[in-house]
Order: structure tokens, then C-alpha cells, then sequence
């Protein structure tokens, strides 16, 4: 029986070191494998140490613990158990009373040592249910999709996309849109006829999209509804879109996978 | 007659206003026709005299105060069209009125023309006398009505700007210490207290410091650069306990600079916008600088710091916006046009904020 595993993601220096000692102190037997200081390690430490139960401050820099969960669950590949997500937050905006009944559990800050233990016993019995802890991912994936906000309903919808092309502007019109990528500090245009980068966010652009046409598949993709044509699953489990006259797949992931079943 | 008219009354001001000044230019008939009857002695009888007065002055009112309620309400009504009005209203008052009093008399109009064309100074003096002391009463009735709304106005606005203030302040405690600061600070003072009682027992001391300056500050007119400064050390001490190494920062205040006065809660927002906006949500944390420094003779107040910088997220957008919004209407509503306020991008990065305000 391998020992089990924690990561612990809090960017307050003393905050991380008290809930290590804490746990040291109610859970003995639990090996903190690591502690970072921001959402985007949290995310790289998780998929490379694959821990058993991982603590998330929700208000971190770089990514909050919600986008860095969200990512996990994304990037998450299907060898070994998702961990335990435990958020952990100094305030309740997020109405996580949500996760009082769920895989996850969530603290809030300070912690008590009385409320920390009973998460503990919360985990501990989950652990120990290997059948649960199937369906682990499954279950903090439902709970992320009722936590992603909902589309906010924007000021002015975009009917034309403007995107530098060299030392020209292009218009496109939004409806020949295919989809949008998100790459590092751009979003790709992708039309049946051409790619094109335009400097903005998904996140920015999301809001001018009508949600109805232009659906969110993918953390980094939003595909014109109207261009799909079929939805395929392949033999590991994993969803792709094929899109009418276009030979790129688009990956779906797990957390909008629930847009493609059947009627 | 008067049971139907007090409920109209009440419904109607300009009905209400028309049968008062009606009521009140009787009593001016009254006073004519015993000025017409005992003074200047023209006709025996203070009836045939009383009726005729009475004629006239209802129509003049009904022409002058009828036309004014209904063309222009209860408002002051424009000088000319109205003056036009008054104008037009003596001779068709007077050949109407004097027109429907020989009827109720049975008295030939021509008798009345006879009797006037004797006593033309009088009547003339009669005339201007009345006219001008119905006018003056009316007028300086109106004056007074216009200035009694005006200073009605006058309080409500007073009202409102301090409505606004209130909302102002509390908006700006609530911003303030947001549970966010506080639960996080006193989950570090949790874990310090087992760990390090000395620094956190300092912790303490800054918090309290802290929380005591912002509840008061928002309550004082005028604090010291002194006070705000110590008062930014404590926060920025609490986030440095907070961030450890992520937060560096530096105050800087010159000696004879330390009992200038300015208001509160001008400061403290742009340093707590350089942790929340530009240094904590960095991942790699920053440095904060605060400063004060004299140019001629006006006081500059900087915060650089080299966080995430302007704009970096949408949502931030719209909070720096809104706070630089807030910041601007402060200090217009203090200093009129006299500081400035300028946010912009520091180099190599985060951001820059500067206050300048008359000494």
C-alpha cells in the first residue's frame, strides 16, 4: 500500500505551512508531496505527482483554484484516480455550500482545527471506497460546471471579426466563423478559407458571441454550432467534433462533453 | 357650491390659486369703490359704485390670473407675454365689465362715460394707484414663491450631496475592509500565534492599528501625511506578513512634509489598488513604492508598483474604472479644478498613480 499523498496550492506563505502542520497533526499518515504558490504549478504539480487529495486556495495569482481544477480536470489523463479536491477559501462567494454534499469538500479560512478534521474523516472515508474514487473526476467535473459561470449577457454582440493580417485589417463575419483557439496571448479565427489572430481573449470574446450559436467546448475552444456535423467518440472515450468541409478534429472535454448527448 | 369646491380644490392647485386671488381681488373691488364713493365723491350711492368695481376687477382677474394659470400653471410666468397679457386685459375688462355692470344696474352706459370724462384726473390717479398696487402685490407675491421653490430646491440638493457622502463613505468601508482582508489576515495571525508569538502579537498590533485608522479616518474631515503614512505601513506590513517574499515596499515621507494636512481615504485606495490589482494576483508578487514630495506649492502623492499592470484582466478594467471614477469626483467635489489625478504604466511594468493637490 503506497502511502497516501497531498498537495497543498496557497499562495500565503504561512497560510501553507499551517495547513501542512495541521495535517500533520490530525492525519499522520498523510505525506504532503508539495506545496506551491499559484494556480498554474498547482496544475503542473498535479498532473506530474498525481496526488491522492489536493488542497486549492480558491484566490491565488495566475489562476484561481476553480480554473486551475477546471484545467486538471481537462488535462487529466485517465491512468490512476483524479485526487480530492479540497477548496479552501478565506471567504464564501462562491457559494460553495455546493461541495457540503459532494466528492470535493471545501474549508474556509481560518481554518479550525475542528473543521479540518472532519474533512479529514470525509476523505478518508472516500478513499477507501475505490469505487467512488472512480468516479471521482466525473463528479468534480458535474460540480465545476455549475460553479463556470454562466455566459454573461454582453453589452453589444460582434458581427464582424477584426483581425490584423500584416499591415492590414481583415473583417470577417462572425457566422463564417469555424471556431475560435485560444493560443498564448491570441485567439486564432479559423474560417473555411483562412486563420487569423486577433489579439484579444477567449475570455474577453466570449461575452460578444451569441451562446446559442457559438458554444464553449473546450477551455481554449468555442466552435460555431452551425459547422458541426457530427460528434465522435473513439475507443479510449475521448469526444471529438468533426466540422462540415474542414479536416480538423476538435477535442471536447469532459467538462462540456454533456453538450453532445444524444436527445 | 363650496362642497364641491373643496374636494376640486385640493385636486386642483391652479383652481385652488385661481379662487384665492379671486377671493383677494374682491377685497381690492371693496377698497376701490369706498375710494370712489367717500374720497373722490362721484356717485352718491357706494352700491352703484361697489358693482361696478366688482365687474371690472373679477374680469381683469379672470383675464390676467385665468390666462396666466392656464397658459404657463403655477410656474413664474415669462416678463413679456405676460406683461402683454396685463395689457390687453385693462381696456377689455373695463369696456366689458363697465358693459355687464349697466345691465345689472339698468343704468345706460353713457352715464358712467359722463361721469368719468368729469373727473379724468381722478380716475387717472384712481387708475394708477390700482393698477400699480394690484400689480405690486401680485408680483412680489410671485417673487416670493419663486424664491421660497428655489430655496425648497436649494435643500434638496443640500440633501442629496449628503446622501451621496454617506454612501460614498460606507461604500468606501465596505471596500475597505472586505472580509477577503480580514479572515485572510487573521487566518496568518491563526498559524503565527503557534509558530511565532512575538511577530504575531506584532500582526496583531498593525491590524488593530489598521482597522481602528480606516473606521476613523472615514469619520475625520483632515489627517496628517503622518498618520495616512503609518497607517499605510501597518496594511502594507499586514500584506507583507501575508504575501512573505512577494511583497516588497517602501514609504517615503520628508520630515517637514509630516504635519501637512489632507483629507482621508485619498491614499490609502491607491496603495490598496497596487496590492490588489498589480501585486497580489502577479504570481511572481512586486514591489510597492509610496511617496510625497512638494512641487511648488503643490503636494504630489505617488504609489508605483511593478504588479500586473493596467487593464489586465476585463473585470479589472472595469473596477479601475470605476475607482478612478470615484477618485476624480472626490477631488473635484474638494479642490474643484485645482488636482489632478493621473494613472498610467510604470516601467518596466505594473502601473503608476499620482495625486496632486493644492497646499
Amino acid at each position: 500500500m503506497t502511502p497516501l499523498r497531498a498537495l497543498i496550492a496557497e499562495d500565503e506563505p504561512i497560510l501553507a505551512y499551517t495547513l501542512q502542520q495541521t495535517l500533520q497533526r490530525l492525519w499522520p499518515e498523510l505525506q504532503v508531496c508539495g506545496v506551491v504558490d499559484n494556480g498554474a504549478s498547482a496544475v503542473q504539480e498535479a498532473l506530474a505527482q498525481k496526488p491522492d487529495v489536493l488542497f486549492l486556495d480558491i484566490k491565488m495569482p495566475g489562476k484561481t483554484g476553480l480554473e486551475a481544477a477546471h484545467e486538471l480536470a481537462e488535462d487529466w489523463s485517465d491512468e490512476g484516480h483524479f485526487p480530492l479536491v479540497v477548496f479552501v477559501t478565506a471567504y464564501d462567494e462562491y457559494a460553495l455550500q455546493a461541495f457540503e454534499q459532494a466528492a470535493a469538500d471545501y474549508v474556509l479560512k481560518p481554518i479550525s482545527d475542528a473543521r479540518l478534521g472532519k474533512t479529514v474523516e470525509r476523505l478518508k472515508a472516500r478513499l477507501q471506497q475505490h469505487a467512488e474514487r472512480d468516479a471521482e473526476l466525473e463528479r468534480i467535473v458535474g460540480q465545476l460546471r455549475s460553479l463556470v459561470p454562466g455566459m454573461p449577457v454582453a453589452s453589444e454582440r460582434l458581427s464582424m471579426i477584426r483581425a490584423a493580417v500584416g499591415n492590414q485589417i481583415r473583417l470577417i463575419p462572425v457566422n463564417e466563423v469555424l471556431y475560435f483557439e485560444a493560443t498564448d496571448k491570441y485567439v486564432n479565427v479559423v474560417t473555411a478559407e483562412s486563420e487569423s489572430l486577433i489579439r484579444t481573449s477567449l475570455k474577453e470574446l466570449l461575452p460578444q458571441l451569441d451562446g446559442s450559436q457559438f458554444w464553449q467546448v473546450h477551455r481554449g475552444t468555442v466552435v460555431n454550432a452551425h459547422c458541426i456535423q457530427s460528434a465522435i467518440r473513439d475507443e479510449s472515450g475521448k469526444l471529438s467534433l468533426k466540422l462540415k468541409n474542414h479536416e480538423q478534429m476538435l477535442p471536447v472535454s469532459r467538462v462540456y462533453a454533456h453538450l453532445f448527448k444524444q436527445m | 357650491m363650496k362642497t364641491a369646491l373643496l374636494p376640486a380644490m385640493s385636486t386642483y392647485p391652479r383652481l385652488r390659486r385661481f379662487v384665492i386671488d379671486v377671493a383677494i381681488t374682491w377685497v381690492f373691488n371693496t377698497v376701490i369703490a369706498l375710494l370712489i364713493t367717500f374720497v373722490m365723491r362721484i356717485h352718491s350711492s357706494f352700491y352703484i359704485n361697489f358693482v361696478i368695481s366688482m365687474c371690472i376687477g373679477t374680469l381683469m382677474v379672470t383675464i390676467i390670473d385665468g390666462g396666466r394659470l392656464l397658459l404657463w400653471g403655477l410656474e413664474k410666468p415669462p416678463r413679456i407675454p405676460f406683461l402683454v397679457l396685463f395689457a390687453a386685459s385693462l381696456p377689455a375688462s373695463q369696456y366689458l365689465g363697465n358693459g355687464i355692470a349697466s345691465w345689472l344696474l339698468d343704468i345706460p352706459r353713457e352715464n358712467f362715460e359722463a361721469v368719468r370724462a368729469n373727473n379724468v384726473v381722478g380716475f387717472l390717479v384712481l387708475f394708477v394707484i390700482v393698477c400699480g398696487g394690484i400689480t405690486w402685490f401680485f408680483w412680489n407675491r410671485s417673487l416670493v414663491e419663486h424664491f421660497k421653490a428655489e430655496a425648497a430646491g436649494e435643500k434638496a440638493r443640500a440633501a442629496a450631496i449628503e446622501k451621496q457622502a454617506l454612501q460614498a463613505q460606507l461604500q468606501m468601508l465596505q471596500a475597505q475592509i472586505e472580509p477577503h482582508m480580514l479572515f485572510n489576515t487573521l487566518a496568518n495571525l491563526q498559524g503565527l500565534i503557534a509558530v511565532d508569538a512575538a511577530r504575531a502579537q506584532h500582526m496583531l498590533d498593525q491590524l488593530i492599528q489598521y482597522l481602528r485608522a480606516t473606521l476613523a479616518s472615514s469619520r475625520s474631515e483632515q489627517t496628517s501625511l503622518a498618520h495616512e503614512f503609518s497607517l499605510m505601513d501597518a496594511y502594507l506590513g499586514l500584506m507583507q506578513v501575508r504575501m512573505g517574499s512577494r511583497l516588497s515596499y517602501h514609504l517615503q515621507l520628508p520630515d517637514e512634509m509630516h504635519g501637512l494636512n489632507i483629507p482621508p481615504m485619498l491614499l490609502q485606495p491607491l496603495v490598496e489598488n497596487a496590492i490588489k490589482h498589480g501585486v497580489e494576483p502577479k504570481v511572481g508578487g512586486g514591489r510597492i513604492e509610496v511617496e510625497a514630495l512638494r512641487e511648488q506649492n503643490m503636494l504630489v502623492l505617488r504609489v508605483r508598483d511593478t504588479g500586473l499592470g493596467l487593464g489586465a484582466t476585463p473585470a479589472d478594467q472595469r473596477s479601475t474604472r470605476l475607482g478612478v471614477a470615484n477618485t476624480r469626483e472626490r477631488l473635484r467635489a474638494l479642490y474643484g479644478e485645482a488636482a489632478t489625478f493621473f494613472l498610467g504604466p510604470n516601467v518596466p511594468c505594473g502601473a503608476i498613480a499620482e495625486l496632486r493637490i493644492p497646499l
